[in-house]
């Protein structure tokens, strides 16, 4: 990778990048407000479903299909990825915070450097050919800046797991210690997640968290959220 | 109510195999195994050819609606071990037509290659369901599949709603599902998978199940969900996956006339009502001590499915009759909505 592909993928992989991936906790939120995560080390279990469960089973397929069809100029192969997780994910919350914040993700590229694959992307959204699910756009924003797929994948599940720890920051009051340690404890999960989804076609996508689909269900009925997710 | 069965006569007692009034798509026995079951297909399975004679049970089953508007089954095919002995009229909605599966053999076994077909024509009503639970025997060579294909016409209906699947101790069972809808058309798919003969402490035992569906219409997918659980390779009373329950369903009501947002509301009242009964429960037994936990909690939701196709209800719980008895209070809700009646009471199935 070049450096100047590494430091769009620092900048990619921040959460200071305003996407807004601190209005989201994938149902996180519920399982805290209903006791199922109470501590740190129940927040790093449920993170580790979220990526090996979730993420590496649907999430990352999709983003790596859609890297693969960008460096291809193929758009109907982005398009399919897209769509094809879209159709997978069950749980409505969990579809509306991934097309939320996959458009916020592809304004702001298109605002900061142009490109005409972006473009036509962005009009297939707009049109709503495609939903624009957060990970899909990511796929195709990092493949356009030369980072490679695997670090595009591991890029994800680091943010994934940033977004859920700053939301569980603000949730169950942890210490800037303990989310650091939980990040750097769930790096062999994360590289696992990343393999899991490795070699797998669109059609092999089994994402597989009930328990997540429920609470995510409750989340969309429950009254006071901070949350959209 | 069947008047008019007329293939019934040539195929409706064809239980042995005889394929010549058969669409022949049996190339599907052999057909590439999903890749989670490569690895056990070249297993060959002792006494038995792998999707042989008696392993290689096949159903169809054809409805359509004759001038009266009444649903009748057209045609039936059952090689064994499916068994259809007739229909039944007890469906609530007066033009309903009921079929109930038997399965004779034992269980599902290694080798074991099913093949279901139902069609529902235009404007029928149609319920299929299994008249008791399929039971998926221990196996140590290959592995057992089902190949499960709905298809629902215009302004038609079909409940598919079989009793619970219970994996035995090293069951191998891999199930695929697709229902095909016309825009005009509704469904409603359960599925209850009970991971063990839990009277007797089996829990988990099993070495891989993984059930695939998938909701379809005018070619496109609408929506896809699978159900994968291989204990041996990942925990699955993981956090936010079964946590602490042991049985899983999952009522899927297809309906890709519109938006459902309102349907979804409906039946998630419905099933998480059941939940908070659960919750007081657990607080007359003097709160959540795990020793004493509430076996009849089941939590469950709803939730809109992807593509306006319509709403997913997941039940998790600690036994098969509560999340059974929970998907079936959410499937007569969505029928109430969808065709104006209730669901077949369970007591008469």
């Amino acid at each position: 990778m070049t450096d100047e592909a590494t430091l769009e993928s620092f900048r990619l992989a921040d959460s200071f990048l305003p996407v807004g991936t601190d209005s989201v906790s994938d149902g996180l939120e519920q399982f805290v407000a209903t006791d199922g995560v109470t501590d740190v080390d129940e927040l790093a279990a449920l993170l580790e479903t979220y990526l090996r469960r979730q993420h590496g089973q649907a999430g990352l397929i999709a983003l790596r299909a859609a890297h693969v069809a960008t460096r291809a100029d193929d758009l109907a192969g982005v398009l399919d990825a897209d769509r094809r997780l879209e159709a997978t994910t069950l749980a409505a919350e969990l579809r509306e915070s991934s097309t939320l914040t996959g458009e916020r993700l592809l304004t702001l590229q298109r605002e900061v450097r142009e490109d005409p694959f972006l473009d036509r992307y962005a009009e297939a959204v707009d049109g709503d050919e495609t939903p624009g699910n957060y990970v899909v756009v990511l796929g195709v924003v990092t493949a356009l800046a030369g980072v490679d797929a695997r670090e595009a994948c591991l890029l994800s599940c680091h943010e994934l797991a940033t977004a859920q720890l700053g939301a569980a920051q603000r949730l169950l009051r942890l210490g800037h210690t303990d989310v650091q340690r939980v990040l750097d404890e769930l790096r062999p999960t994360m590289v696992a997640a990343v393999e899991d989804s490795a070699d797998r076609s669109l059609a092999e996508m089994t994402p597989f968290a009930p328990l997540v689909d429920v609470l995510s269900a409750e989340h969309e009925r429950a009254d006071r959220r901070l949350f959209v997710s | 109510m069947a008047t008019d069965r007329t293939d019934r006569g040539a195929e409706g007692e064809n239980t042995n195999g005889s394929a010549t009034a058969v669409d022949d798509t049996d190339g599907k026995s052999e057909s590439v195994p999903h890749p989670a079951f490569a690895a056990y297909a070249d297993e060959s399975v002792p006494g038995a050819t792998v999707g042989a004679p008696g392993k290689d049970g096949r159903l169809e089953l054809r409805f359509g609606v004759d001038r009266d508007g009444d649903t009748n089954l057209v045609r039936d095919l059952a090689r064994a071990p499916f068994h259809v002995s007739g229909t039944l009229g007890h469906d609530p909605h007066p033009r309903g037509e009921t079929v109930y599966v038997q399965s004779p053999s034992e269980g599902v076994a290694q080798g074991d290659r099913r093949s279901v077909t139902v069609e529902v024509g235009a404007e029928a009503v149609a319920h299929v369901s299994t008249q008791s639970s399929t039971k998926v025997l221990s196996m140590g060579h290959n592995y057992a599949e089902s190949d499960i294909t709905l298809s629902v016409g215009a302004d038609a209906h079909l409940d598919y709603v079989p009793a619970p699947t219970i994996l035995h101790g090293d069951a191998r069972y891999h199930e695929a599902l697709t229902v095909e809808l016309a825009p005009s058309a509704t469904a409603v798919v359960g599925e209850v998978v009970v991971p063990g003969r839990l009277a007797r402490g089996e829990r988990f035992e099993f070495e891989r199940y993984l059930s695939e569906f998938q909701a379809r219409s005018d070619g496109d997918l609408l929506a896809a969900d699978a159900t994968h659980l291989a204990p041996g390779e990942s925990d699955p009373t993981a956090p936010g996956v079964l946590g602490e329950f042991t049985v899983l369903g999952t009522l899927y009501v297809l309906a890709p006339g519109g938006e459902r947002g309102e349907l979804s509301d409906r039946l998630h009242a419905v099933v998480a009502d059941e939940e908070r009964a659960g919750a007081a429960d657990d607080a007359d037994h003097g709160g959540a001590d795990d020793e004493r936990r509430n076996d009849d909690t089941v939590r469950a939701g709803a939730t809109a499915l992807p593509n306006d196709a319509g709403v997913a209800v997941r039940a998790l719980g600690h036994r098969a009759e509560t999340v059974t008895g929970t998907l079936h209070d959410a499937w007569d809700e969505a029928r109430t909505a969808l065709l104006g009646v209730g669901a077949p009471d369970p007591r008469r199935l």
